[in-house]
């Protein structure tokens, strides 16, 4: 996979799913339609989804998306064209959910610290190679290190998502 | 070493023997979904599999409403009528509809949960049905939708953190301040990943209700599930809704004596005081006597962690020691978890005096965990709530919620301004 280039858009730790995709949306069922609600209830965010642009970067610190398990709150950044979640941790579910869509996290070591003290922030532009872990601010120069996904999960994000990954065993199966 | 709960109940799904840290494909006891999330696993299946697709199997296939119910909005109505028109067509019968209440407790309450019983839910507390042993974890439509197909999905092993608790509670305490110290003490990210099992005498003499407000809460510390096997009344509670067979759970399944923890925690609640999780987070905990006096404008009991009887019970004993009236500038609502518990609190005669109180008693619903439930809090309310969760806005934008025991909240609703419950029951 080529490097990924974006801008980041940076948040704290323990971001739950509220804050990412309110309760007040949970009734959509339509995908496509949750982007348009991403991070309205997260203070200072609010422009978030009016702005937000295909390739930029979600960058979090720990506990990413815990609370709830509404999978609005994966569909919402995936379908807005957000290309992966940079996080230091994600909560289980969250992970789960973006896993089961294909949808790559990596869990990026000192991400918090880095989030608390500047060294990633609002609108700084990041290179972001998925394969090799690798993440380098291009607007400081910085570098991170990020942890891929366990191997059944990662055979599950290549085949993109728990429904083609089972569709695509019991085809074997059956051969 | 011998084997925690949760090893031999996910050696017992995926049918051999399974290490900590191992992905493993596990047999699926029931998949649940809500009238949140259940249209959407319903649409995502049959997108995916055809209209034609069947589920592995209608008989481990459940739906709950109780996110809206009765529904009060097109939408919600709409996937109401969605999952019923699916299960009709899958002949899907356990099927809970908007006047049954909250999904955990209602199939609890059905006898469709069995200690080791593997249940998915789309539904972030579904593993408070760890109170009776069960391996309940919540997720997203993919995960339910996909287990499906053939009823399997796939699960990490968890380490298991064992939390022993000892002492007896002080009169105006209860298990919900215990959990609220706890939640306060390991954070919101204190579980990660980790399955924990809650052991010792105030566990073992711990009613049913107890042991859900207690398994309730793991989640707000990212824990995935949480075990408590039965034992004397919840065991023959259990036994006399899901059959014989749960005794048969309970012996293979219960942790070896000399099983591995990752971590072991030690709480003695004999000196434990009422406790509150203050905006915006739950893991925000100061003790109750601390911020007594800030006034508040709404007090809600219910919920899947605080809405059963004797919770209910508790609050209606605060009340009666204060005078049997709540403060007129406190918009005061209680929710029963279940039809069930609604009808406990009919024939106890609760109800008439909540309702000469002041009170607003509703249908057994989520309770104010949205802000699309009645009782969403306006900008600058502070609401007072036994739920489970007081994120920035989650029940309104610009509001903020206390979190607390049924005890406290009462006490609160009676005073109108943050009370402990020892004041009004001493």
């Amino acid at each position: 996979m080529s490097k990924l280039k974006g801008r980041a858009w940076v948040f704290g730790d323990d971001v739950d799913t509220d804050l990412i995709y309110h309760n007040k949306y949970l009734a959509e069922t339509d995908p496509k339609a949750m982007p348009q609600y991403a991070f309205e209830y997260y203070p200072g965010m609010e422009a978030f989804a009016k702005t937000v642009k295909p390739g930029d970067f979600v960058v979090a610190g720990k506990n990413f998306g815990c609370g709830s398990s509404r999978e609005h709150a994966v569909y919402c950044l995936q379908y807005a064209g957000i290309p992966c979640i940079l996080a230091e941790t994600c909560s289980r579910i969250y992970y789960r959910n973006a896993i089961n869509n294909g949808y790559p996290v990596l869990f990026v070591k000192g991400l918090s610290e880095a989030i608390r003290t500047n060294k990633i922030s609002n609108g700084d532009i990041l290179e972001v190679d998925l394969a090799a872990g690798e993440i380098t601010n291009l607007s400081n120069g910085m570098k991170f290190s990020g942890d891929g996904v366990g191997e059944l999960e990662n055979d599950i994000m290549k085949a993109g998502g728990l429904f083609p990954y089972l569709k695509a065993k019991a085809a074997k199966n059956a051969e | 070493m011998g084997k925690t709960a949760i090893v031999k109940i996910m050696e017992r799904a995926a049918r051999k023997p399974v290490e900590v840290g191992q992905r493993v494909w596990c047999h699926i006891d029931l998949a649940s979904a809500r009238d949140f999330g259940g249209a959407n696993c319903v649409l995502q299946f049959e997108q995916e599999m055809g209209k034609d697709a069947k589920v592995w199997d209608p008989e481990k296939v459940a739906f709950t409403f109780d996110l809206q119910a009765p529904s009060h909005s097109e939408k919600v109505s709409n996937n109401q009528k969605i999952i019923r028109e699916f299960a009709k067509r899958q002949g899907i019968r356990h099927v809970f509809d908007v006047n049954h209440g909250i999904g955990q407790h209602v199939m609890l309450e059905a006898g469709l949960i069995k200690p080791g019983d593997v249940v998915l839910g789309t539904d972030s507390h579904m593993n408070l049905l760890g109170a009776v042993g069960a391996f309940a974890t919540g997720v997203g439509n993919s995960d339910v939708a996909a287990a499906y197909i053939n009823g399997i999905n796939w699960f990490r092993v968890p380490e298991t953190m064992k939390i022993n608790v000892t002492g007896k509670f002080a009169k105006g305490v209860c298990m919900r301040d215990l959990l609220t110290y706890i939640v306060g003490d390991l954070g919101a990210g204190g579980m990660d990943f980790l399955a924990v099992e809650f052991t010792g005498e105030t566990i073992d003499r711990a009613t049913l209700a107890e042991r859900i407000t207690l398994c309730s809460m793991v989640t707000e510390m990212s824990g995935k599930v949480p075990i408590i096997m039965p034992n004397g009344q919840v065991l023959d509670w259990l036994v006399e809704r899901a059959g014989r067979e749960v005794i048969d759970r309970v012996n293979t399944l219960s942790a070896d004596p000399n099983a591995e923890y990752c971590k072991v925690l030690n709480y003695d609640v004999t000196d434990l005081v009422p406790m509150a999780s203050c905006p915006d987070s739950p893991d925000n905990v100061r003790p109750v006597h601390e911020i007594a006096g800030t006034v508040v404008d709404q007090v809600h009991i219910g919920s899947c962690s605080n809405g059963r009887f004797e919770d209910i019970k508790a609050a209606y004993e605060v009340l009666m020691a204060g005078g049997g009236k709540v403060n007129p500038n406190v918009r005061t609502i209680i929710t029963p978890s279940t039809v069930e518990t609604q009808l406990e609190c009919a024939r106890a005669g609760m109800i008439e005096k909540f309702l000469e109180a002041g009170i607003i008693f509703t249908n057994p619903t989520c309770a104010l965990c949205t802000a699309e439930h009645y009782g969403a809090l306006p900008s600058g309310d502070i609401g007072c709530s036994t739920t489970n969760r007081n994120f920035i806005g989650k029940v309104g934008k610009g509001s903020h919620t206390y979190l607390m025991s049924p005890m406290t909240a009462m006490a609160t609703a009676v005073r109108g301004c943050i009370t402990d419950p020892r004041d009004i029951l001493l």
